[in-house]
């Protein structure tokens, strides 16, 4: 039986800290702290041709956005994190701490509210405003889960290797959202190493694209990977994976298999968009991410498939 | 933290702390030469690194980011300014490094910036303001700006109240309820006393120890430290009876309903400007208050008999408004300390000469014997206008300690519990007569109120367009939340925001152009010159041509707003001759506004001088008696005292010179150094009877209602509403992504009449700021609590979203000066009325756009998408 100050009081590694701190100077962790020391091998990018990549856990967002061999190779890596958080979290987070970062749910953040990641016995809010909650209700929390470089990671069918284990994949690093008080599978003390990526097809194209109310700079409503191969007008490769709507990172099964060897055109987009919310189970103030997980299965399939046949589409907004 | 090394031990305080969350930037300091959130790094982690904050940055000479910031008015309380030019400086160096003089794009500066966030939303300035620098603009030397204390806040050397310290100053913390509704009847403070480290506990609860919100006041402690005074608030305990709860207006009106105030009402936080009037109340709803209606009969018999009768033109609908919160960057604080019977209070507050009233009223001092002092504050917006309860507490804690306490909100308490834009559910009918002309509107309001009452929506649509009968109907829907507070004009966004959307409709329904049918039914000639400005914008006029299919659709739309033309009798300016300089002293404060500039341009105007040669001291209570910063004020009541001592200093200066060396047209500056040290007072005068409006201020105007309320507004809120009123018109074309329900304001083009201009370059940011926070409240603002608990869920800047610096419109300010000649000056305030139209404008753009009207603000990707399912073709 976990009651709420053993979770509170459970011991956290820091990194870069962009997570930590604020959930230090508000109380929701008050646990002892251990630097985290990283080795040689957590602070490099390899990318070898032809075999794939290994990112060091304590490479920060902005030196995976700023690699040219990532962006060649995995160009989803870099989407992603150009619109994350703003340039001075990128600068000192880490992809690690990106992976194992605590929810950003506002029941969890606020001091006064017990909730299951704190102990308690159930998700407050259920019966409060979860307009920013899940629309696809695997568990008893329903926080969406806060990684980004999740989403895309989970897209490149990347794996994690911790100091204990290695090969582990990110289905097996989240798990399936039944366990409420959880962000991540670690267990107590674990660490994350490093990241490995397998190789990419060369002729894929891959983006990533998030729904926000304001311009910039704001946790995604709903947000999407997706990796495409487009060939003889045809998708042969549909990877799409969403965040934002579950309390894991999403892989969109359904919409995958809608495109999959069908005409790269606007009414399979469309079919692969309704393909995409099947299953889906909302909450009542949570319905509308459906739409927005609609239309950016729909945008993503269509940015794919015109770039693979060549068309440049200017989405800047003239001014 | 990095942040607290650099401000407690090396005593750097440009460096701010705000949001603690790493999301506004303003703790920006570069650490090996990349801008980092201070507050989010630990100490440890900057060990063996270079640390530059912006005391190290133009500690020599000021850098060309900082030159730019002043000579652009890029900024205006300040309190974000410092990790602005932080992270500007950063950008500018490698963009230069790496393309020398070329200009950036606006966007990939806005992104560059986008970790930081400015309330006062200066950005169009500050956005301008990097692209010269980065275009060597500000390469030369000098310091010029418009706004006469800029160079103290672009250095980081501009003190703000949570800046103080004093010898032995202990920390304030307040002990907040966890319950919405409860009663203590018995409060021990004797253990928190015990503990080593607490200097006092008190109690601040009153009555019979009710408390009716999440976050109410209980008690407060100071200790020498935060850990001490933390556990000294859990060392307090009390016995308590927690009671049934209502949270938010719906439940409060479900029938058997808890009641939020039984009995007596007397001490019920306001939640407008003007006086509380008595109203009927009913359980938890209070109201209707309609002295503003005009023929209300008439009204509703007209328009019900126009909905019977089906016709056309007859617009009904409901328009709801969202919660908008001040969100000042510097939060709510005070420091206070006793100096023998002397009491003196550093705040963060709008009004320094009202608070030392209040103050020695409640704490029975002498009012001689009560000083407070404001010299910057971090943002206001109407949250800071009284003795609330860190002043309250920091008061009572330091006479208890007998030392020095400073008390400063966390940004949950900001988000929380100090104040906020009562949101809105309007009920509008409007009904064109048969000529064209209007007939009859009916407005009721009902407003989220909170604990508070007196929400003044409806109200407000009786002092434009004319009608032959209006209803207008406002109540307060009272419940177990934190209390409603005045927020930059009123009542006013969400009045325009339903009137202006009910005139665009009829407009559409008449098939008669929007500004056409506002130039027939507005009277006031000053709007008339800004319909007439507005139409003719190359905006307004190809609005035929934009995209209304495909993913991204655009429209423009116009909406119109006024404010009252306010000013406060007593104001008076004291001006002196000191060693050789001119000398201005009043207490009245600047919160960002410009308050110290336009006193420093209307004496320098007059004398020949430059502005930085005039002397300004301001923001303290010992001085002449000044204005509150709040209903727009200041300038019309600042300004014409100015001028009456200008002119009796210069006929002292010309008597002192009289006879000696300097000849008659010697200039004023010889003649300032030559003369003998004096000083001038003057009192703000009556403004002249005549006047383009037909001699009477709007109010009285509405009859035998506005003249009590005149005089009610004179006797208990200091307040006279003058003749005229300052007028806003803007034309704002918008994008909306029907795919993901976003919108994007491209272009804001905003047209006011508020009369001469005493400081243009800050009028000017006043213009766009209020645009900004405009944008705010239409798209994105909306404070969010738990229904069950009445806990504020927006508690922190990433969940309350206020507009970022990518979300600025190109912007189009035009000014209609006069109009208020009869005003010795011939300027009024421009705060409020510049924000008024905003949200409705906007509206109006997005029904443009995609031929369905938003009824509901903020206008967020979910309500677009849903709209957008309503035209859908089946």
């Amino acid at each position: 039986m976990t009651s709420r100050s053993n979770i509170m009081d459970a011991v956290e590694w820091r990194a870069g800290s962009t997570d930590l701190s604020e959930r230090r100077r508000t109380g929701i962790s008050r646990g002892p702290i251990t630097d985290l020391i990283p080795t040689p091998e957590m602070r490099e990018i390899l990318v070898v041709a032809g075999e794939g990549a290994r990112i060091g856990s304590s490479v920060t967002l902005e030196a995976i956005g700023a690699d040219k061999r990532l962006a060649k190779t995995y160009p989803g890596i870099a989407a992603t994190v150009k619109l994350l958080a703003t340039p001075q979290i990128r600068h000192v987070a880490t992809l690690g701490g990106n992976l194992a970062q605590r929810s950003r749910c506002w029941y969890f953040r606020n001091p006064n509210i017990s909730c299951l990641k704190k102990g308690g016995s159930d998700c407050p809010a259920r019966a409060g405003n979860h307009y920013y909650g899940v629309a696809f209700d695997l568990g008893p929390c329903i926080a969406p889960h806060p990684s980004s470089m999740a989403t895309a990671l989970l897209a490149y069918d990347a794996t994690i290797r911790t100091d204990r284990r290695d090969g582990l994949t990110l289905d097996a690093l989240y798990g399936d959202g039944s366990n409420g008080s959880l962000d991540h599978r670690l267990e107590p003390g674990e660490v994350i190493i490093s990241i490995d990526l397998p190789p990419a097809a060369t002729s894929e194209f891959a983006t990533y694209e998030r729904a926000i109310s304001r311009a910039q700079a704001e946790w995604p409503l709903v947000e999407i990977a997706a990796r495409i191969i487009v060939k003889d007008a045809r998708f042969q490769l549909v990877r799409l994976v969403a965040g934002g709507i579950a309390p894991v990172p999403l892989r969109l099964v359904g919409a995958e298999k809608a495109a999959k060897d069908a005409l790269a055109e606007t009414d399979i987009f469309t079919i692969a968009a309704k393909a995409a919310i099947e299953g889906a189970k909302p909450m009542p103030m949570s319905a509308y991410k459906l739409k927005l997980l609609e239309g950016l299965v729909y945008d993503v399939l269509e940015q794919c498939a015109e770039a693979s046949a060549g068309v440049w589409i200017d989405k800047s907004i003239p001014s | 933290m990095l942040i607290d090394v650099i401000r407690h031990q090396f005593q750097l305080s440009g460096t701010k702390f705000v949001c603690g969350a790493g999301v506004c930037g303003a703790c920006t300091v570069l650490v090996d030469g990349a801008p980092v959130a201070s507050c989010l790094m630990p100490a440890k982690a900057a060990t063996g690194k270079s640390v530059t904050t912006v005391e190290g940055i133009g500690a020599d000479d000021l850098h060309p980011v900082q030159r730019a910031f002043m000579a652009l008015d890029a900024l205006q309380c300040g309190f974000c300014t410092p990790g602005f030019i932080v992270g500007a400086v950063a950008f500018h160096d490698l963009w230069r490094k790496e393309h020398g003089t070329e200009r950036p794009l606006r966007s990939v500066v806005a992104e560059a910036l986008s970790g930081h966030l400015c309330r006062c939303g200066a950005y169009d300035n500050i956005l301008r303001a990097v692209m010269e620098a980065c275009a060597g603009r500000f390469d030369g030397t000098g310091n010029r700006s418009p706004r006469v204390e800029a160079h103290e806040k672009v250095t980081g050397a501009a003190k703000y109240t949570v800046d103080i310290h004093h010898d032995g100053q202990l920390q304030g913390l307040i002990l907040r309820s966890k319950l919405a509704h409860a009663r203590i009847s018995s409060i021990d403070l004797s253990a928190a006393r015990a503990l080593p480290g607490v200097g006092a506990v008190v109690s601040l609860l009153n009555g019979d120890g009710t408390v009716r919100y999440v976050g109410q006041a209980i008690a407060a402690v100071a200790a020498t430290n935060w850990k001490t005074a933390q556990d000294a608030l859990d060392a307090i305990t009390f016995e308590y009876a927690s009671l049934p709860s209502v949270i938010g207006p719906e439940s409060a009106l479900m029938p058997g309903a808890p009641i939020v105030f039984s009995g007596r009402k007397n001490d019920v936080a306001n939640a407008s400007e003007g006086t509380i009037a008595p109203a009927p109340w009913k359980g938890n709803l209070r109201g209707p208050t309609t002295a503003f209606s005009h023929n209300k009969r008439k009204a509703k018999r007209w328009i019900t008999k126009a909905r019977e009768a089906a016709d056309p033109l007859l617009f009904e609908g409901t328009f709801k408004t969202g919660i908008q919160q001040h969100t000042c960057l510097e939060p709510h604080a005070a420091v206070a300390r006793f100096d023998g019977e002397r009491l003196i209070v550093q705040v963060s507050t709008q009004t320094v000469e009202e608070l030392r009233k209040k103050i020695s009223k409640r704490f029975k001092l002498d009012p001689a014997n009560v000083q407070v002092i404001a010299e910057h504050i971090g943002g206001g917006f109407g949250s800071k206008g009284g003795l609330t309860d860190e002043l309250d507490a920091a008061i009572r804690l330091s006479r208890e300690a007998s030392a020095p306490v400073q008390i400063v909100f966390t940004r949950h308490e900001e988000l929380s519990v100090t104040g906020y834009r009562p949101g809105a559910s309007i009920d509008i009918s409007l009904l064109p007569a048969d000529d064209g002309g209007l007939k009859a509107i009916s407005l009721t309001a009902r407003a989220d109120t909170g604990v508070a009452v007196n929400s003044t929506i409806a109200g407000l649509a009786r002092l434009i367009y004319p009608a032959q009968a209006k209803n207008l109907a406002d109540f307060d829907i009272v419940s177990n939340l934190p209390p409603g507070s005045p927020f930059r004009g009123p009542g006013a966004p969400p009045m325009a925001f339903a009137l202006e959307q009910a005139v665009d409709e009829v407009a559409l329904r008449m098939k008669t152009d929007p500004i056409a049918l506002r130039l027939r039914w507005d009277t006031n000639p000053m709007r008339h010159r800004l319909y007439e400005w507005a139409s003719n914008l190359e905006c307004w006029r190809s609005r035929i041509n934009l995209a209304k299919s495909g993913r991204y659709r655009r429209g423009v739309g116009v909406a119109a707003g006024y404010w009252l033309y306010f000013w406060q009798p007593g104001s008076t300016v004291e001006l002196a001759v000191k060693n050789r300089r001119l000398v201005v002293k009043c207490a009245v404060q600047d919160i960002g506004t410009g308050t110290r500039s336009v006193l420093a341009n209307t004496v320098a105007q007059a004398f020949d001088l430059d502005p930085g040669e005039v002397e300004i001291q301001i923001g303290n209570s010992d001085f002449p008696p000044g204005p509150d910063s709040s209903g727009s004020r200041v300038t019309a009541s600042v300004v014409p005292p100015t001028l009456l001592a200008i002119e009796e200093v210069k006929a002292r200066l010309l008597e002192e010179s009289r006879g000696t060396h300097a000849g008659s047209n010697a200039p004023w500056r010889e003649r300032i150094a030559a003369a003998p040290d004096f000083l001038v007072t003057a009192k703000r005068p009556e403004d002249a009877r005549d006047n383009i409006y037909g001699r009477n201020s709007l109010l009285k105007e509405a009859g035998i209602v506005g003249t009590i309320f005149s005089w009610m507004l004179r006797r208990s809120s200091h307040l006279v509403a003058g003749a005229g009123a300052p007028s806003s018109v803007q034309v704002i074309e918008a994008e909306v992504d029907t795919l993901l329900g976003h919108v994007t304001v491209l272009s804001a083009h905003t047209g006011i009449s508020v009369g001469k201009l005493a400081a243009p370059d800050l009028a000017r940011s006043q213009a766009t700021g209020a645009i900004i926070q405009g944008l705010g409240f239409a798209l994105y603002e909306d404070r969010a609590v738990d229904p069950t608990t009445g806990e504020v869920l927006t508690a922190g800047l990433d969940d309350y979203r206020i507009p970022g610096i990518a979300d600025t419109p190109s912007m189009d300010v035009h000014f209609e000066e006069g109009g208020f000649d009869h005003v010795l000056g011939g300027g009024v305030g421009i705060g409020e009325v510049a924000t008024v139209p905003t949200a409705a404008a906007i509206a109006n753009a997005v029904r443009d756009a995609i031929g369905i009207r938003p009824m509901e603000a903020p206008m967020k990707p979910d309500r677009i998408l849903a709209l957008l399912e309503k035209v859908k073709p089946a």
